[in-house]
């Protein structure tokens, strides 16, 4: 493995993204302007929704190397799905975090179950079963293979449950009356972005968009890194135990 | 000699009739999720207080999460049959369809969960005095766990062959199950009023059903090859 | 019938065969001893289907595998010291349940006459739970020989056996060797089946170490060879 080579792109890579995190956060902080209802507590929508993007960009990427993996086996494709899977739950870990902070001015409630409220909750317990399977397989080659299937699965279940979610509220008002309450009060962050102010918003939350995908690429190569050494040190091990 | 299709569905059948002969000697599955069913019953009865009006309100949900969670113990018993003596190499030896052993394990725990969801329904007829015993609520009982079942096998035949067996499934299989509970539970209580709903009412939830069974087996058929061989 | 050549498995980055050759002509009864972790079982499994090489060939009946396997799996017949067998259905039962997966014509006449040749047809009803190891391992060769698959695959199958049920599972391999069977046994142990097989192969480390033919070599000679070649370096 060319190591070296490696390591020079992911330098590139990290310093890229610590430089686009300073302009995000000068954005975010400087240039956006406050929002008129909620004031500053507002700026944390920006990194809520450049977290949840990562989140949803990282599990489909878990998905395309999950079914490269079956077409051809190859180690490199579980690690791409792996280092994706965490990074995804990592990402929608802080996007709920952030999200509950901003809900609780905008709705007064950390928590509802709102239909994406709901979606994040399965996706989240999905994934994080993703790392259970893994850690109940030794042999590495089978648990590429059960992992790559799973992660299949999983993400045909969050195609679901988003059906589920979106549909079923607008056909039954009374059972999930206050789930359609709630998710206008959801829409509401982007909606304020429509008047007054949007234009440097919306600039504001793209960059924060691309800055946390900058982020993320930055994070998927240091984790397939991490894997590799760890990889070799077990390689290590193996010899050393065999002599 | 081709596998043919006639072939393909008389190896699922002769796989699934191996499952109920073995059930028929032991009794095992139905009297496992049974006696488990009644204790949740029981149990959230107590819960609630026997509180009879709480736990009416909850009846349908209560229904579908027993059905879900004796589920998983069916599914572990059925697929620990085939690990037991290695009997799963014989079937991977055999010249038959991959997918037929998929189809027929799909087949034989359908038949158990099909048998256990007529009793629960009796059981949540006597005990919540809810109007379970309706055409639509039955079909919409059997949809459900044709997709339920389609990701239940797919997934215990992983979990049954890793180092946490049997603890694994429910972990891996409950939140799949999720956006198929949710349409479920949903139609099943339109259907608990002495007014029955329109079918425009319920069509969505039932169509999503129906997209979970399709989904579910359409990834059960093609990656079920991936988790028997290696 | 079966041909090995080059056959290299690995197990992440663990190799386990490295260039395995070995050819079995119809009709020959060879045995692989080897020591634990030498490789013997992921060979088997590999001429079972069961596995894919990482590389080489390996062909039976002239259909290569894998890519083949579903051509070669109706040849094939599998012994194992795991019965193979379901425990909760009668000895009549699990013959009924194969002959329908091999979709076998006269079923019912196969499973009473397969049933008789290993002595169990009195014993048809009852749950194979309730047999003793030696009757199990009887049942499991009427199994594996059911569909008269013209390769057969023994993996340890005197593991848990007391002498008599040894000594009639001698003359049941004996028999299906004269009826022309392919055969191929690995095991362990050179106390057994030494003496009924034409060929002993040594696997080392996955690799053939020796071969020999085995009416040639008595079997003390045979364990002073084979002490030599597997032995720790």
């Amino acid at each position: 493995m060319n190591s070296t080579k490696l390591d020079r792109r992911i330098t590139i890579l990290n310093w890229t993204a610590v430089a686009t995190m300073i302009i995000n956060l000068a954005v975010v902080f400087l240039y956006a302007p406050p929002e008129k209802l909620m004031g500053n507590v507002q700026r944390i929508f920006y990194f809520h929704v450049g977290a949840a993007w990562v989140g949803a960009v990282a599990f489909f990427v878990a998905l395309v190397a999950g079914i490269l993996y079956l077409r051809k086996p190859d180690r490199k494709y579980d690690t791409i799905a792996l280092a994706s899977v965490e990074i995804g739950l990592i990402f929608l870990s802080m996007a709920t975090v952030a999200g509950s902070v901003w809900g609780k001015p905008a709705w007064n409630t950390w928590w509802l179950w709102s239909p994406r409220l709901t979606m994040i909750t399965v996706a989240w317990l999905t994934y994080a079963a993703y790392f259970m399977l893994r850690g109940a397989i030794e042999d590495e080659e089978k648990r590429g293979r059960f992992a790559a299937v799973y992660v299949i699965v999983a993400f045909l279940t969050i195609i679901l449950t988003f059906l589920s979610v979106r549909l079923m509220r607008d056909i039954h008002p009374v059972l999930v009356g206050g789930m359609a309450d709630s998710a206008k009060g959801a829409e509401q962050g982007l909606q304020e972005f429509e008047d007054g102010l949007a234009t440097k918003m919306i600039i504001s939350l793209n960059i924060s968009v691309i800055n946390f995908s900058v982020l993320f690429t930055a994070w998927l190569f240091n984790r397939i890194r991490l894997q590799h050494l760890n990889e070799s040190v077990t390689a290590l091990k193996m010899r050393l135990s065999n002599r | 000699m081709k596998p043919t299709t006639s072939s393909f569905f008389s190896t699922a059948w002769t796989i699934a009739w191996k499952d109920l002969q073995i059930e028929k000697h032991t009794r095992q599955i139905m009297s496992v999720m049974v006696m488990f069913s009644l204790v949740t019953v029981v149990m959230f009865n107590f819960a609630l207080e026997t509180n009879l009006d709480a736990a009416r309100n909850v009846a349908t949900g209560l229904l579908w999460a027993t059905i879900l969670l004796a589920g998983t113990l069916g599914l572990n018993r059925t697929m620990a049959v085939e690990r037991e003596n290695q009997a799963m190499d014989t079937l991977l030896m055999a010249p038959i369809n991959r997918n037929a052993i998929y189809a027929g394990k799909v087949l034989s725990t359908t038949i158990f969960t099909l048998a256990l969801e007529l009793i629960l329904v009796l059981l949540f007829i006597v005990f919540f005095n809810k109007p379970l015993w309706r055409p639509p609520v039955l079909l919409i009982l059997f949809l459900g766990t044709i997709g339920y079942v389609a990701a239940g096998v797919l997934i215990a035949s992983m979990s049954i062959q890793t180092r946490a067996r049997d603890v694994l499934l429910p972990v891996l299989l409950l939140p799949l199950s999720l956006p198929l509970v949710l349409p479920a539970a949903m139609a099943t209580a339109a259907y608990m009023f002495p007014q029955q709903p329109l079918f425009a009412e319920v069509q969505t939830p039932i169509m999503l059903i129906m997209l979970y069974d399709a989904l579910m087996l359409t990834a059960g058929f093609t990656t079920y090859h991936y988790i028997v061989e290696s | 019938m079966i041909k090995i050549e080059g056959l290299t498995k690995n197990y992440g980055t663990n190799p386990v065969l490295r260039g395995v050759n070995l050819h079995l002509q119809t009709g020959e009864f060879v045995t692989l001893v080897g020591n634990n972790g030498a490789g013997k079982t992921t060979l088997l499994r590999i001429i079972a289907t069961l596995l894919s090489p990482t590389a080489g060939q390996v062909s039976v009946g002239g259909w290569a595998l894998p890519k083949q396997s579903a051509r070669v799996r109706q040849h094939l017949g599998m012994v194992s010291h795991q019965a193979l067998l379901y425990g909760d259905l009668t000895a009549g039962e699990n013959l009924t349940f194969f002959a329908r997966l091999y979709e076998l014509d006269n079923a019912e006449k196969r499973v009473e006459r397969a049933l008789k040749t290993v002595g169990l047809f009195a014993r048809k009803r009852d749950t194979v739970a309730s047999f003793s190891r030696g009757m199990v391992q009887r049942l499991t060769i009427a199994r594996a020989t059911l569909h008269e698959p013209e390769v057969l695959l023994l993996d340890e199958p005197y593991t848990g056996l007391d002498q008599d049920a040894s000594h009639l599972l001698d003359d049941l391999l004996r028999r299906e060797s004269e009826n022309g069977r392919t055969i191929l046994m690995i095991t362990h142990d050179l106390t057994h089946g030494l003496n009924l097989c034409d060929r002993t192969v040594i696997l080392n480390r996955g690799k053939i170490a020796y071969e020999v033919d085995s009416q040639s070599i008595t079997p003390s000679q045979f364990l002073k060879i084979y002490t030599n070649h597997t032995r720790k370096k």
